[in-house]
């Protein structure tokens, strides 16, 4: 088994003492961030980038790279922990992954069971975790070897599947959620073409020759996005802190939730792989399966064991799948995964079909450190249940102003530029703007990290081919990957087409 | 209106100021080159963290730290943006005399300023060149199982039927991989502007494509490509060097063994401001020659796989002006030149 050899050497680098304490920084911090409404995986990672960018200022690049990633990792899986306190305590999802869990933890915790739910979630994610890395470690591998065959042709075929995933499901609305997308798209034209090498909407304006920068646009929507809304709306947090019962679930708790588990973390992982589904749809196809499979459905939503069980295994194991397509393809699997690849990048490290050849430090490191790190997590979540409650207690007007200021440093840390802090705040105002009116902020962000790469796919594929868009058809992975877009894009508008006519029988 | 008594206030603060550092510069140029460093120093790479500007500017500076040469503290400043043309603007401006900022760069200070789209209005005119401390070369690579067995063979089919070979490269067209993809073909009498060039996003890309077929051809750094020979993945039909290199390349020809007369020189070098006194650049120029033989540098060399070559000041100045006219004569052929 030449994975498990590569795993040990993984191991030798996670458990670098520095290693673990990045793994258990990288949870804690993640852990919080998940807790705290608002700020989601996604802004934690996209914050803590340029911090951890100075942490690991002198390392040499390779191990400055692991270092970070397996810090910046952690808070993502970390996150996916602690998203769930705060949906269970407070009926508030920390982020939208977390969103299945109020439906039956909150009625949990209304009942006095508030630290089973909490315990039963933490063992989830657990559990997940590791099974979502299992499978890492055994079907990295010959989904590396294909992807050293992915030409242009195929990323660009990926690339639009994953698109169509996205903007499907991203929102209430597929308009907006198309909408957003497009904007995406467009900001990421901005730059001088890496294809043609003709600048466009730069202006003449050196700033803009590399395009918008990502984090920038990122940090800006999400971070700055939520806070503009708070102050702009004066939602002061309401609703009590339930009293946190008993932590330990019982022994019958354990029993339901074990086939929830592990029928979540399997499916979560399987739909985590597949770019652009990510953790929000793997947490609602847990628990519509498990309400599906249960003798009496009628118990969801009205504090069954399961609905927290599932779901919660669900969006850890698709945070582990969706690491696959990342460092297998260099393809961003969900919004998180894709600040990591911006992450990865601003290291010089191309994610792709060769990081397991060219960096197995970063790879298998990160691998073996996540195993280290849902340890911690588990350690961490069943004690400190009582003290994350504090943090959701944090008065606003403390909140705020250390979000805004991590927000600029942060910024300010990678560009070194004022031009990027007056792009910060307009993203922040558009980002509020946008969220009041129920645009989905993640397309816009998936658009401009997909966009260079479908346009330029594209046109190498074509300069490749002189020209014959036959290319795509001919190729066998990248035909299916657009059979399946076109599928994606297709299949709810008849499911839809479908509907008023069943209704109309029935009502017959 | 309370804020009336903050007029006088700003006005003498204005003045002191305004004498202090007029007094002070007289001061300052009284003293002999020893006392030159009066603050910490300031070495910058034009990109982000993990680039190979990055990865020199660490380099030089870890190497000065550790043979004492500088007295001063240097701090290494990452400055990203529009491939360096961000970082030129503000040094050409606002630094121009400031002997306290230095930077490292290479060919594309050059390319920069030449071509037409991305353009950089400022260019190396802009500084002074102080020393050359490494270089590398392009290098044109096909994979292992290619039909091309030598770089003749291949301009023979581009002369056929140029858009019958992809060719890639790391980077955008009108940088560096583009150029060096072209030359061999240009200084063969082809038209530069009829080849297929594919860019990737970085050498590693480009060599994944090659790897994966998707690329006939790519340009890329010599010093990159040698572990893919190593593991016997890719040949090399050619190298830019004017002499053949050692190491894994040492059975690879030069353009010139194979009948072009081109070479091309990827160095990398330190810059300062254009208005130096005579004090700082003789400093400067004592010291880069003491680094460029220095063990800490010799070990650097050897940590990054990067080969040494010092040229001082002049030597440098001159060499930029070569070569900036030999890249402005390709991208004019390619219609890329400003």
């Amino acid at each position: 088994m030449e994975s498990l050899e590569y795993l040990m050497k993984g191991f030798q680098i996670a458990l670098q003492w520095q290693n673990i304490l990045f793994a258990f920084i990288g949870v804690f911090i993640g852990t919080c961030v998940g807790t705290l409404p608002g700020i989601g995986p996604i802004s934690g990672v996209a914050l803590l980038i340029p911090v951890t960018a100075t942490m690991t200022g002198g390392m040499p690049p390779e191990q400055a790279a692991a270092s970070s990633i397996i810090l910046l990792a952690g808070i993502y899986y970390g996150a996916m922990y602690g998203g769930s306190t705060t949906s269970i305590l407070l009926n508030t999802p920390g982020d939208s992954a977390a969103v299945v869990t109020t439906l039956d933890g909150y009625q949990m915790a209304k009942q006095g069971r508030a630290g089973q739910a909490l315990a039963i979630s933490a063992i989830a994610s657990f559990s997940a975790g590791i099974i979502s890395l299992i499978g890492m470690v055994l079907l990295s591998e010959p989904l590396s070897n294909l992807a050293l065959h992915f030409g242009p042709a195929e990323y660009f075929s990926l690339m639009l599947l994953g698109l169509c995933a996205v903007s499907g499901l991203a929102g209430k609305s597929m308009t907006k959620a198309l909408l957003m997308t497009v904007f995406g798209l467009l900001i990421g034209t901005i730059g001088v073409d890496n294809v043609s090498g003709i600048s466009r909407f730069t202006f003449d304006y050196p700033p803009l020759y590399q395009g918008v920068e990502f984090l920038t646009v990122a940090v800006g929507l999400f971070a700055l996005g939520e806070v503009f809304k708070t102050i702009l709306e004066r939602k002061d947090a309401e609703g009590k802190v339930a009293e946190v019962g008993t932590i330990l679930p019982t022994r019958q708790q354990l029993k339901q939730s074990a086939a929830p588990i592990g029928r979540g973390s399997v499916l979560g992982f399987l739909v985590g792989v597949l770019p652009g589904a990510g953790a929000t749809l793997a947490t609602f196809f847990a628990y519509i399966m498990e309400r599906k499979l249960h003798k009496d459905p009628d118990r969801f939503g009205k504090g069954a064991v399961e609905g927290v069980a599932g779901p919660e295994a669900a969006n850890n194991g698709a945070s582990g799948g969706a690491m696959i397509p990342m460092l297998t393809l260099g393809i961003p699997g969900s919004g998180t995964t894709a600040v990591l690849l911006g992450a990865l990048v601003m290291y010089n490290i191309q994610p792709g079909p060769l990081l397991f050849e060219e960096h197995p430090t970063v790879a298998w490191g990160l691998i073996a450190s996540m195993f280290i790190g849902n340890l911690f997590l588990l350690i961490l979540n069943l004690p400190l249940i009582r003290m994350f409650t504090k943090i959701v207690d944090t008065p606003i007007k403390y909140l705020i102003p250390c979000i805004i200021a991590i927000s600029i440093f942060g910024v300010y840390a990678v560009q070194v530029s004022t031009f990027d802090l007056f792009l910060l705040i307009g993203f922040g105002l558009l980002g509020y703007l946008l969220a009041r009116h129920d645009y989905p902020l993640a397309p816009v962000v998936l658009g401009v990290v997909l966009g260079p790469m479908i346009e330029n796919n594209m046109r190498r594929a074509l300069t490749g081919s002189n020209g014959d868009w036959l290319i795509f058809l001919q190729k066998p992975i990248s035909l299916t990957f657009l059979i399946a877009s076109l599928l994606l894009l297709v299949v709810p508008l008849l499911l839809q087409m479908r509907k008023p006519k069943q209704n109309a029988t029935e009502a017959m | 209106m309370k804020k009336w008594w903050m007029i006088p206030v700003v006005a003498v603060t204005a003045i002191a100021v305004t004498a202090c550092s007029g007094g002070s510069n007289p001061f300052a140029e009284g003293k002999d080159a020893s006392g030159y460093p009066e603050r910490p120093l300031t070495m910058v790479a034009p990109s982000g963290a993990g680039g190979g500007w990055d990865l020199t500017a660490r380099s030089i500076t870890k190497a000065l730290v550790a043979e004492k040469l500088v007295d001063q503290t240097i701090t290494v400043e990452n400055k990203p943006g529009g491939g360096g043309a961000v970082f030129m603007a503000e040094y050409a401006t606002k630094y121009k005399k400031d002997p306290y900022h230095f930077f490292v760069n290479s060919p594309p200070i050059l390319i920069n300023n030449l071509k037409k789209e991305g353009n950089s209005p400022y260019g190396y005119r802009d500084t002074t060149p102080l020393a050359q401390l490494t270089k590398d070369y392009g290098a044109l690579v096909v994979r292992k199982d290619s039909k091309y067995k030598d770089l003749s063979s291949l301009i023979r089919d581009l002369e056929k039927n140029p858009k019958g070979v992809t060719i890639a490269g790391g980077s955008a067209p009108g940088s560096m991989d583009h150029v060096v993809a072209v030359l061999p073909a240009y200084e063969s009498g082809l038209d530069p502007k009829k080849l297929k060039y594919v860019s990737y996003d970085g050498g590693g890309e480009a060599i994944a494509a090659l790897l994966g077929g998707n690329a006939d051809v790519i340009a890329t750094d010599a010093s990159s490509i040698g572990e893919y020979k190593k593991a016997r993945k890719v040949r090399v039909l050619g190298v830019t060097a004017p002499k053949r290199l050692s190491g894994e390349l040492k059975d690879v020809p030069t353009l010139k063994e194979e009948g072009i007369d081109a070479d091309f020189t990827i160095w990398r070098g330190v810059f300062g401001p254009k208005e130096m006194s005579p004090e700082a650049l003789q400093y400067w120029e004592e010291r880069l020659k003491k680094l460029s033989t220095s063990k800490a540098w010799q070990k650097e060399l050897k940590a990054n796989d990067w080969q040494g070559d010092y040229k001082n000041s002049k030597e440098f100045t001159a060499f930029l002006k070569e070569q900036e006219k030999q890249i402005s004569e390709i991208l004019d052929k390619m219609g890329m030149a400003k």
